[in-house]
C-alpha cells in the first residue's frame, strides 16, 4: 500500500542511500521510497535535479503549496504510461460537441448526487434542509438534462453549491462558523480557507491518480481544456469533493476539532493555520484510506482505490467499452 | 503486510544493510527497522539484502505480520525513530 508523504517541516529534501531524506535543523529523517506514491510540499524545502530525477525515476508526484497554502503546482514526471490510442480518444470526445456533453453531464450529475446524499444525511440527523434537497433535485432532475451546452451544465452546477453551500448555515448552527457565500482567492472567511484548502488537496491527490492511468490531465470535459492547464482533474474532483472534502469539513468542525483560532487573517484573506493543515491533513488521508464493500467488484475498497476505479471508468467510456456512470455515494 | 526487520550483521555490511532496508521500511532503532510493504517490494528488499550480507555469520529476520489488527506495540523509554507520513 503507497503512502502519502505531507511535509510540512523545512529544511533540504534530496535523494540520499537511493532513498528520499529530509535533513531539517535538528533531524535527518528517511522515508523508505518503496512505498511512496506522492509528496505534498508545505514547507520551505530545498531540492535540487538530482531529486527530480529520482522522483521520475520512482514515479513519485511532487505537489507544491505556498505559504498560504494556495496551490502553486505540481512536478509531474514524465508519463510512464504512454498510450497514443487513449489520447486520441480523449481528444475525440473533448472536439466531438455531443460527446464532451455527455461526459461533462455525468461529471454534473455526479456531484449533484453526492451533495444531495450529504444533506439527506443531515436531514435524517434532524436538520431542516428540505428546502435545498428539493431545489438541487430539481436541478439534478429537470435542468440538468435540458442543458445543451457545457456552459450551461457549468451554471447549473453553479446554483445548486449556491444552494448547497447557504445550507452549511443550517448544518453548522450552533457553531462559529457561518458561511456567508463562497469566496474564492482569497477566501473571505474561515470556512471559505477551509473549503479552498480541502478542494486544493483534492485535486492534486486526484492529479496524482491520473498519473497512474493512461489518461492525460490535461484534457477535461466540463472545465474547458486551455493552454497547459490541468483540468481532467479538476472534472473528476465534483464527485469527490461533496465525499471527501465536505465530509472531512464537516467531520472536523462538528466534533470542534477546529475553532476559529485555527485561523489567522491577513489582510482581507483567512488562512488556515498550521496545526489546522495538519489535522485536516490526517483526516483526510484517514478517510481515504477507510474502506468500504465495493458492490460491483464484492470487495472492500479504500477510498484511494475508488478515485482509480472513477478514471478506469472514464478510460472504459472514452475507449467505448461502457459508459461512464459517476460514482455516487450511497451512505 | 507489515514487516519488521532485525539485523545482526558483521561491522562491516551493517552500513548496507541500513542503507538497503531504508528504502522500504522506517528506521526504528538500531538495527530494527518497520513499515507495511507489498508482496513484491518485501521481495524486492530480500533479494537487495541477499546480495550484500554474508549468509555465513549475518543473520537478518523478518517478522511478518499479515495485518495489525491483532497487535500490540508498547514502548519503554526513549522513542527513536518510527513512521511519520505527515512531517
Amino acid at each position: 500500500m503507497q503512502k502519502t508523504l505531507y511535509l510540512f517541516a523545512s529544511g533540504r529534501l534530496r535523494r540520499k542511500d537511493n532513498t528520499v531524506c529530509l535533513e531539517s535543523e535538528n533531524a535527518t529523517k528517511y522515508f523508505p521510497v518503496a512505498s511512496l506514491r506522492d509528496i505534498f510540499v508545505f514547507g520551505e524545502l530545498d531540492l535540487n535535479k538530482k531529486l527530480f530525477e529520482f522522483m521520475e525515476e520512482q514515479e513519485i508526484v511532487l505537489h507544491f503549496f505556498g505559504y498560504y497554502g494556495n496551490y502553486v503546482g505540481s512536478f509531474y514526471p514524465r508519463e510512464h504510461y504512454n498510450s497514443g490510442y487513449v489520447i486520441l480518444r480523449q481528444a475525440e470526445h473533448y472536439l466531438d460537441g455531443a460527446r464532451r456533453l455527455e461526459l461533462a453531464r455525468r461529471f454534473v450529475e455526479g456531484a449533484l448526487a453526492n451533495i444531495l446524499q450529504i444533506l439527506r444525511y443531515y436531514q435524517n440527523r434532524g436538520k431542516e434542509l428540505a428546502g435545498s434537497i428539493e431545489s438541487i433535485s430539481r436541478l439534478l432532475e429537470g435542468s440538468l438534462p435540458a442543458c445543451g451546452r457545457v456552459e450551461e451544465l457549468m451554471a447549473v452546477e453553479g446554483n445548486a453549491r449556491e444552494y448547497y453551500y447557504e445550507s452549511f448555515n443550517v448544518i453548522l448552527d450552533k457553531s462559529p462558523f457561518t458561511m456567508p457565500g463562497r469566496s474564492k482567492r482569497p477566501p473571505t472567511d474561515p470556512l471559505n480557507a477551509l473549503i479552498s484548502f480541502g478542494n486544493s488537496l483534492i485535486y492534486a491527490k486526484i492529479l496524482t491518480e491520473i498519473y497512474k492511468t493512461h489518461l492525460d490531465p490535461r484534457i477535461g470535459y466540463l472545465h474547458s481544456t486551455n493552454f497547459r492547464r490541468f483540468t481532467l482533474n479538476l472534472d473528476l474532483a465534483e464527485i469527490f469533493k461533496p465525499v471527501l472534502a465536505d465530509r472531512v469539513l464537516f467531520h472536523l468542525l462538528g466534533k470542534k476539532m477546529l475553532d476559529l483560532k485555527d485561523f489567522e487573517q491577513q489582510g482581507g484573506a483567512y488562512l488556515l493555520r498550521e496545526r489546522g493543515r495538519r489535522l485536516y491533513v490526517e483526516t483526510l488521508e484517514e478517510k481515504l484510506q477507510s474502506t468500504f464493500h465495493h458492490r460491483r467488484l464484492r470487495r472492500n475498497v479504500s477510498y484511494q482505490t475508488l478515485l482509480r476505479l472513477e478514471l478506469y471508468k472514464i478510460q472504459k467510456h472514452l475507449m467505448g467499452e461502457q459508459p461512464y456512470k459517476p460514482f455516487v455515494s450511497r451512505w | 503486510m507489515y514487516v519488521i526487520l532485525v539485523y545482526d550483521v558483521n561491522v562491516a555490511r551493517v552500513g548496507k544493510v541500513l542503507k538497503r532496508a531504508r528504502r522500504y521500511l522506517t528506521w526504528v532503532q538500531n538495527s530494527v527497522l518497520e513499515g507495511e510493504l507489498t508482496e513484491a517490494s518485501y521481495r524486492a528488499l530480500k533479494s537487495d539484502l541477499a546480495r550484500v550480507i554474508d549468509t555465513r555469520e549475518d543473520s537478518v529476520l523478518f517478522y511478518v505480520l499479515g495485518a495489525r489488527k491483532y497487535t500490540r506495540r508498547e514502548l519503554m523509554g526513549v522513542q527513536k525513530g518510527g513512521e511519520e507520513w505527515i512531517y
